[in-house]
């Protein structure tokens, strides 16, 4: 008995250690290209060819920064991105709230009208860009906030409603229904309780339709041009020109991952949700 | 103050038939409790007497006046529901107030209502919390005083005790119960327990499967139920039904149990027996006692059971025998029984019995 | 709560005022009028655009010339006809196919090796989900900085721990070119099946496993007839939306390697995007984006539909 149980404790050891051994493997290959497009924006451009390769620059510099954020545009690139994600998280998180509560609470259009929205996130993009392109230039709205912020908006629409569906399927309608009758109208009982009550998950359905905005870049890159051209468009820039700019494309990725990154980590709690459209509730 | 008389009342959901025409009238002041098992369409009722479903046909109106097309808001009713459905991000005085504040009623008066009513219902240091920070009596205390500050016409109470702890809802039930007696308004109140049912009820409505069974008071409903539904619904444990004959024997009208004879009492027998007739006879436990004496007293059946079944409850034992191959139940004296195998004489008080007809369950 | 209440009924606050005209209207469409800008929208920015290209795949669409001619099917027969189209479908189920797979093994395993709480666990899993909050763009340049010879690390620290010289070039010369696209795609996108996973595994109760351990039942047959049959629904789920994703691939190649060298690496909408915007042959590209759809309309119905049939919402 006492083998076997001493033979059982190191098979657990064993695994254990295996366990940890591929959280190590894993986890460095996550962080060593961003440790290495870190390292990279802040070496001079003397050390790229080093053999052995710089690890840790002798003499940090911030010169890269300078030229991504001027020379390239990366800070109108940021502000571009930043009126049209913004500007489409707000509309996107508004309109996908009120009409994933219509198909919760009242099953609106039935299943097809759900079904017909979710089918929008699974569209090929390149099958809508090329005729929007075509659309927006007969209106002038190409390479407009205004242009992107409406693609945008819609390319987003699908997640926030069924996210923000998912979460009022499950919340009890009794409040609501308390609301009405305390002399409310649907209207009253809808923003006086049912959106304070969702607010959570409406911030959540939020961040993630940031995140989506922030980071796009087809839709950006045939919708705009040289007005409204977003914060990853300005790595087209960078393509081609052998090695030159390395540090100014690693710097301006650095810039743009902070964003991002931190209101992905924040909101981690709902991220079951948001990469399943609600369908798992993590 | 209010009356509320429906006809004919329909709701269907897609194919399912939740209430399949039901007239009721509720008269002013009444206490109604609407009573039956899960699915027999009582939530349904209450909730289209409320205005959040919409009625499928008929009509409800109130005070006379048809509501059917009215908004939960136009028709001057308060609810306490189930889970309470107190707003989470509302302090308990706001909870309170929220429904004044619908009817623009200006801030001071406001707070002097829900002052007042806080003050009623003891509740005046909870008023800055959250309900969150309640407890499930506390939570109802609110639900109530959402209502009382209104002082609406028609009061809903859809299950409110129903989350609560066995103790505490004995306890709530008597406040619920006091609240009517203090302020005698039109109150509807679903729940599937019979305990609170009887309890609550100036009159109980007993529905099944969208209709309603039997309704009336609480008392008339467990003495002379309709049928076997209704008394099998209401008392605990359950009366016992025997299948057996009704018909005449040496000129004594009766049920026969199997080789059991059991005679009915001037009365309570029907006028004419022509022939026999299947029936089930309906026994509650407390009608049958320790027999006492030489002869069981008038209207009383002696029968020598053999316990097989015991179970103390403290003040009173119940009792399981079989009459004929049907096991009956007997509510008797703690000391009176001991154990099962125990022989004992019990005397059957014949002029409580229910009889019903075996085919259609209606009492005869 | 013992003590005893007493109510003396209040002055009855009767009902709130009547509704406007305006506002009953509003009241009794209230559920149209929630649905109605998003529906809007979606008309005027998807369902119009798509009609709309319908009609430009069907005539001779060019900007600088007004009128078109009807041209019937021409432009699907051309697409259908072109070499380069048909490989980059190829490509495109290639590229996302091994991606998915590669992912899904990988994600299985981090997840798994994440369902045991451990110290420091939730900052590892707030390190593993980062890829996903980073644009594919960004993705494809940090593999770039990687990978390029003669600047990335890579093949140093691959003959460090050979011992011989590696000069591949990752980015222009096959096969390592499809390797590192497939590279960069699990990079970002292992995450995505780990995190969902994840969730599923952490959904299966521990005492289905107690039982099985009371019953002698070994580690590999309680993965096999107790964590497999429960995580399958998650399984499906995860493949169909990665797959759905993945055949869009476009980003990091756009970044990486230019669809090159030649065409080598056209994925169907690089591929698209090049006959549309580089080519300016905009009605064959919408004959293509439109069989591309249909193509991918398909996998949804197939797969989508029935997903959301095995995982109630």
């Amino acid at each position: 008995m006492a083998a076997r149980g001493s033979s059982f404790l190191s098979q657990r050891r064993l695994a254990s250690i295996g366990r940890y051994l591929l959280l190590g493997f894993f986890l460095l290959f996550v962080l060593a290209p961003i440790y290495w497009m870190f390292n990279t924006s802040i070496k001079p451009s003397s050390d790229y060819l080093a053999i052995p390769p710089v690890w840790f620059p002798d003499e940090p510099t911030l010169v890269h920064y300078e030229a991504a954020l001027f020379t390239y545009r990366g800070l109108q690139g940021i502000i571009n991105s930043l009126i049209v994600s913004l500007s489409a998280t707000a509309l996107s998180a508004l309109l996908g709230t009120l009409m994933a509560y219509s198909l919760a609470r009242f099953n609106t259009g039935g299943q097809h009208l759900s079904f017909w929205v979710l089918s929008q996130r699974f569209l090929p993009p390149v099958g809508i860009v090329l005729p929007v392109f075509l659309i927006y230039r007969n209106l002038g709205i190409h390479d407009t906030h205004f242009g992107l912020i409406m693609a945008y908006t819609v390319f987003t629409l699908p997640v926030s409603v069924w996210m923000m569906f998912a979460y009022f399927r499950q919340m009890p309608k009794s409040m609501e229904e308390a609301a009405l009758v305390d002399g409310w109208t649907r209207w009253q009982a809808f923003w006086r309780v049912a959106v304070p009550l969702a607010a959570p998950a409406i911030v959540a359905a939020a961040v993630f339709a940031f995140i989506a905005c922030w980071t796009e870049f087809f839709f950006a890159l045939v919708l705009t041009g040289r007005t409204a051209f977003t914060l990853p468009t300005v790595f087209r820039s960078f393509i081609g020109f052998q090695g030159a700019q390395y540090g100014e494309a690693a710097a301006l990725a650095i810039v743009s991952l902070g964003p991002s990154i931190v209101l992905g980590v924040l909101a981690q709690k709902h991220l079951v949700r948001g990469l399943t459209l609600g369908a798992v509730r993590g | 103050m209010a009356e509320v008389n429906i006809q004919r009342l329909e709701k269907h959901y897609g194919a399912f038939h939740a209430v399949r025409g039901i007239d009721l009238e509720i008269p002013d002041g009444e206490f109604t409790v609407l009573v039956g098992p899960s699915g027999c369409g009582k939530s349904t009722l209450l909730r289209t007497i409320a205005g959040l479903e919409e009625a499928s046909g008929g009509s409800i109106s109130i005070n006379g006046k048809v509501v059917n097309d009215d908004r939960p808001r136009d028709r001057d009713v308060a609810m306490v529901f189930q889970d309470y459905a107190l707003y989470p991000h509302m302090t308990v005085a706001n909870n309170i107030g929220f429904g004044l504040k619908a009817r623009k009623m200006p801030k001071a008066e406001i707070e002097k209502r829900v002052g007042e009513a806080a003050q009623m219902l003891g509740i005046v240091p909870l008023l800055e919390r959250f309900p969150r920070q309640l407890s499930g009596g506390q939570r109802q205390r609110v639900a109530i005083g959402r209502a009382i500050v209104r002082n609406p016409s028609i009061f809903l109470f859809d299950e409110p005790l129903s989350n609560l702890d066995a103790q505490l809802r004995d306890e709530m039930r008597g406040e619920i119960k006091r609240l009517h007696q203090d302020i005698a308004t039109t109150m509807i109140y679903v729940t599937h327990d019979q305990i609170e049912a009887m309890t609550l009820a100036d009159r109980i409505v007993l529905m099944r499967d969208g209709l309603i069974e039997q309704q009336g008071a609480p008392l008339d409903l467990f003495e002379r139920p309709a049928t076997t539904f209704v008394a099998g619904f209401l008392g605990s444990p359950k009366m016992s039904f025997l299948p057996g004959r009704l018909g005449a024997r040496d000129g004594q009208v009766g049920v026969a149990v199997g080789e059991h004879f059991m005679p009915l009492p001037q009365g309570r027998a029907p006028d004419t027996v022509k022939g026999e007739k299947s029936v089930l006879l309906g026994l509650r436990p407390e009608h049958i006692s320790r027999a006492q004496g030489e002869a069981p007293t008038p209207g009383s059946v002696r029968y020598d059971a053999l316990i097989d079944l015991v179970q103390p409850t403290g003040s009173r034992s119940y009792a399981t025998f079989r009459l004929g191959r049907e096991p009956v139940v007997a509510e008797l004296q703690a000391h009176d029984v001991s154990r099962a195998g125990q022989k004992l004489a019990l005397d059957i008080n014949m002029n409580r019995a229910s009889i019903f007809d075996a085919e259609t369950g209606r009492a005869i | 709560m013992a003590e005893v209440f007493r109510i003396t009924p209040m002055e009855a606050a009767g009902a709130p005022p009547r509704l406007s005209s305006l506002a009953a209207w509003s009241e009794r469409h209230f559920k149209w009028l929630l649905v109605a800008p998003a529906v809007l929208l979606i008309l005027a920015l998807s369902i119009y655009p798509l009609v709309f290209s319908l009609v430009v795949s069907f005539i001779n669409y060019d900007f600088q010339v007004p009128g078109h001619d009807f041209v019937g099917l021409r432009n699907f027969e051309r697409v259908i006809a072109d070499p380069v189209a048909r490989r980059s479908l190829v490509i495109t189920a290639f590229l996302s196919g091994t991606s998915v797979i590669i992912e899904f093994g990988l994600g299985l395993l981090v997840a798994l090796a994440m369902v045991k709480s451990f110290r420091g666990r939730g900052l590892v899993m707030s390190i593993l989900i980062v890829p996903l909050f980073i644009s594919p763009v960004i993705v494809g340049q940090a593999w770039t900085l990687m990978l390029q010879r003669p600047f990335g690390p890579t093949n140093y620290v691959l003959s460090q721990i050979l011992g011989q010289e590696v000069t591949i070039s990752w980015l222009t010369q096959a096969p390592w070119l499809y390797i590192s696209l497939i590279l960069a795609d699990v990079w970002q996108w292992t995450p995505f099946m780990f995190v969902i996973l994840l969730a599923g595994l952490t959904a299966i109760p521990n005492n289905l496993y107690e039982a099985a351990e009371l019953d002698g039942v070994g580690a590999w047959d309680a993965f096999r007839w107790i964590t497999l049959p429960h995580l399958m629904p998650m399984i499906l789920l995860a493949l169909t939306f990665r797959l759905l994703d993945a055949i869009r691939m476009f980003d990091t190649i756009f970044i990486m390697t230019g669809g090159g060298p030649g065409t080598q690496t056209y994925t169907a909408t690089y591929y698209l995007y090049t006959i549309g915007f580089a080519q300016f042959n905009l009605s064959q590209a919408t004959a293509g984006s439109w069989l591309f759809l249909i193509f991918t309309a398909l996998v949804v119905i197939l797969l989508v539909r029935r997903l959301l049939k095995v995982e109630p919402v």
